[in-house]
């Protein structure tokens, strides 16, 4: 496709006006492939932009250093660890004994529950939070309330999970104290096995859906106002722009956060349970995280958190890549 | 001139031999503990103290500590992950995770230091010597941690009760509490008559015994080892607890409730009955009640082991192993001046540092040179150890938190726990989860004692069963 010409608009070939999305990946192809140095340019490339290499520089060492080279490190799932070398080759063992443990499954069903919750009732709340923080015409008004919104987010679990034990104490919380004024029973929402997961699920949303919000809210403004224009132009009232402009205009953020949301499905936040986590509820969410780190961890059975930590690497990737070919089948997005 | 140079050169080159010959001689050690930092400057002067102590006695060392995050938790990871990429001081104090290194050869048998200690043999309590004899590396010399009940002795005066000697009495004395209006906020029946902090550990130091739960493992009708957690005698004990609860007597948020939210509970009348876990705990108690009822003289009074139906004493103690305590590596060229370090610490004057500070801090002498402490022995702690052979100066424990002391020498029995293999981590895991989760259940009403059938039968599959035939191996007849 011929480059568009200054003040025109390119049409393409089926009518439809590319999104800047479009244009832009067309012209970064054509220009990468211009542009791909070959290796008598590369050097005086190098010398020309080298402040732009220098400031990605400490980036990039740090992901070599603290995320590629451990990948190596992983083969200790499939060792004996010695602190005087050589590790022994133990193949799957560790593997077995994590699958082998009479409550290891029980675990699983645990990750698996709350993470589910978390994903279908913590994961669209930001997003209608961005939604409705761009309604709010008053801009004052707005930075206080996100302000306000994006504050739990630096408190510590620690803080959080004292904060829920008090407002939901059957004695003398809040929660209970207007329920029973609403003539409701009582009830020890921490240490109900049928509440738990709920409690997790809401103290997560009140954490961080404010802090989360940021992103979408970043999308939003990113819309080009002139559709908006165009859409009251056309009549739309403020619910129809919102379904037909702003929430299409965020789908590639929704997609993109989705999946990688989803490499990090078995991992359900570990500071999160272990703060909440007593003796009654304990057997309700007990999750991979806790369990690697009571067995593991603490007993300095590495190998075993190890096996564990590349069990749920390798659920990771595959819920991943499994996400990202669904979102690129449904909305022609995923991550790459 | 050339000549002159060559003089002085080496006039320079012989005297710096001459200094640095003392400082060839010194030995470094390394040491690694969760309660010595060298940016705490009490424990960098008991450090100090330590050398210069040991240095008059000929022994040359440089202790060099290894500041690790504080917090259990976060030490015990610090410390396995140092050790693990193979940096090993030749000192190191383990609250944890000691097993895996024990079973890799890094930690050093002590039995043959011990043997011909000056000082640690002496200082051993009972149960030091049952744990080594188990697990020979690592050295933890403390009296055995029995938690026991205190009240505030004003309290136990009001109701007109005398201490409670019976399970019955104590569930008496829990009713009286909540039915009477002791903190005088004008309502009578809003105070717990006990109340605790994550499981009932605590409330087992005393009630074991009372109903029977003499060990970790008993005998079964048919002659053969199970797991107490499984018999009828447990069964009656957390009946008793649970019966506690229901009634309001015993505080149903034990389960969530932290330590200091149970101790906030007790200072300002919400609970009247607390277990501290030592002596030294009871008089903190003792201390922080006063300062919130500034004005009150009030002194907690200790409340005695009960008998019941199965029976009196405290709670056996696992002599398996010390669950934390002072190793030294095997892999360190200094053995012999590490365990000195260890030794002295055992002695009087190592004793002398590390219980009582230091002099015109922590305490001063009046004209008679009697010992007097001031305020700051009371954030003072010791490092090392507890000797059992050790006589402080002037007491340092108040009476009631001395009677404790005196209850847990005088109650002393071993368990027949024992060091489980690796082999058995996932089970030991998940036994445990299933007990302390379907003990709450229990206790909070979220499950009634007509399910402790399936409680029993959930147990054994998680593992207990397996469990308990190894124990019959250990064991024997």
């Amino acid at each position: 496709m011929a480059e568009p010409i200054e003040g025109r608009v390119a049409v393409s070939s089926n009518g439809n006006v590319p999104t800047r999305d479009t244009h832009a990946r067309n012209v970064g192809r054509e220009s990468v492939s211009r542009l791909l140095p070959s290796s008598a340019t590369l050097r005086a490339q190098v010398r020309q932009w080298w402040p732009y290499y220098a400031m990605m520089a400490p980036g990039l060492i740090f992901f070599i250093i603290w995320h590629y080279v451990p990948i190596w490190e992983a083969k200790m799932a499939f060792e004996q660890v010695r602190i005087i070398p050589p590790n022994i080759w133990v193949g799957l063992k560790n593997f077995q004994v994590l699958f082998s443990s009479p409550i290891f499954y029980q675990v699983l069903a645990n990750t698996l529950i709350i993470s589910g919750m978390k994903i279908l009732f913590v994961f669209p709340v930001p997003i209608i939070v961005a939604l409705l923080l761009n309604e709010i015409r008053s801009g004052k008004l707005r930075g206080t309330l996100q302000s306000a919104i994006y504050l739990p987010h630096f408190l510590s679990w620690v803080v959080i999970s004292g904060v829920f034990i008090a407002l939901l104490s059957p004695t003398d919380g809040a929660v209970n104290q207007i329920q029973t004024a609403l003539g409701f029973q009582p009830v020890s929402y921490m240490t109900n096995t049928g509440t738990i997961r709920w409690v997790l699920v809401i103290s997560e949303i009140w954490r961080s859906a404010g802090w989360d919000s940021l992103l979408y809210l970043a999308a939003i403004f990113a819309i080009d106002p002139q559709l908006y224009e165009a859409a009251e132009m056309d009549g739309a009232n403020r619910w129809q722009k919102i379904w037909h402009v702003t929430i299409p205009g965020i789908v590639p953020t929704i997609a993109t956060l989705f999946i990688l949301n989803m490499g990090m499905f078995l991992s359900a936040d570990l500071n999160q349970v272990i703060n909440m986590q007593n003796d009654v509820n304990a057997s309700t969410i007990d999750i991979l995280d806790t369990y690697v780190y009571r067995l593991g961890l603490s007993t300095g059975e590495y190998a075993l958190a190890t096996a564990a930590g590349l069990f749920k690497a390798v659920i990771g990737m595959i819920l991943v890549v499994t996400s990202h070919l669904v979102s690129k089948r449904l909305t022609g997005k995923g991550v790459w | 001139m050339t000549l002159k140079k060559l003089l002085l050169a080496t006039t320079a080159i012989a005297m710096l031999a001459g200094l640095a010959a003392p400082a060839m001689a010194q030995t470094t050690l390394r040491l690694v503990s969760k309660d010595l930092l060298s940016t705490n400057p009490d424990d960098m002067k008991e450090i100090e103290a330590i050398e210069a102590a040991l240095k008059a006695q000929g022994v040359d060392v440089d202790i060099q500590t290894v500041d690790l995050p504080g917090g259990t938790s976060a030490y015990v990871e610090a410390l396995g992950i140092m050790l693990l990429s193979g940096d090993i001081p030749d000192i190191m104090y383990f609250q944890g995770g000691d097993q895996k290194m024990a079973d890799q050869g890094i930690l050093e048998d002590l039995t043959p230091y011990i043997e011909a200690s000056a000082n640690v043999k002496a200082a051993l309590w009972p149960h030091n010597v049952d744990r080594l004899a188990n697990y020979p590396y690592l050295l933890y010399i403390y009296p055995p941690r029995a938690p026991q009940p205190v009240i505030r002795q004003d309290w136990l005066e009001k109701l007109g009760l005398e201490a409670p000697k019976t399970v019955e009495e104590y569930e008496a004395l829990f009713q009286a509490i909540h039915d009477a209006d002791l903190d005088g906020d004008g309502t009578a029946g809003n105070t717990l008559g006990l109340t605790g902090f994550g499981n009932t550990g605590e409330l087992d130091s005393i009630f074991n015994q009372a109903f029977g739960v003499t060990g970790t493992w008993m005998k079964n009708a048919d002659g053969q080892w199970v797991n107490a957690r499984v018999t009828d005698a447990e069964k009656a004990k957390i009946e008793f607890y649970a019966r506690l609860a229901e009634k309001g007597l015993f505080d149903k948020e034990y389960v969530t409730n932290t330590f200091d939210v149970k101790e906030d509970k007790f200072y300002t009348g919400k609970a009247g009955v607390v277990f501290g876990s030592s002596p030294e705990v009871i008089d903190i108690y003792a201390g922080k009640m006063r300062q919130a009822h500034p004005g009150e003289d009030i002194f907690l009074t200790l409340l005695p082991i009960p008998s019941g139906p199965g029976g009196r004493g405290l709670a056996a103690v696992d002599v398996s192993k010390e669950s934390r305590g002072w190793a030294i590596s095997s892999l360190s060229e200094h053995k012999e001046e590490a365990f000195k370090v260890l030794d002295f610490m055992a002695s009087k004057e190592g004793q002398d540092i590390d219980r009582l500070g230091f002099e015109g801090t922590q305490y001063t002498r009046n004209d008679s040179g009697q010992v007097v402490f001031n305020d700051a022995i009371s954030t003072w702690y010791a490092r090392f150890f507890n000797a059992a052979n050790w006589t402080p100066p002037t007491p340092l424990l108040s009476p009631t938190a001395q009677e404790a002391l005196d209850t847990i020498k005088a109650n002393f029995v071993a368990d027949n726990a024992f060091v489980w293999p690796a082999e058995f981590a996932a089970d030991v895991d998940a036994t445990e989860q299933v007990y302390r989760s379907w003990v709450a259940k229990f206790i909070t009403g979220e499950a009634g004692l007509d399910q402790w059938d399936a409680f029993v039968a959930e147990y054994n599959a998680a593992g207990g069963e397996r469990m308990a035939e190894h124990a019959r191996t250990v064991l024997g007849e």
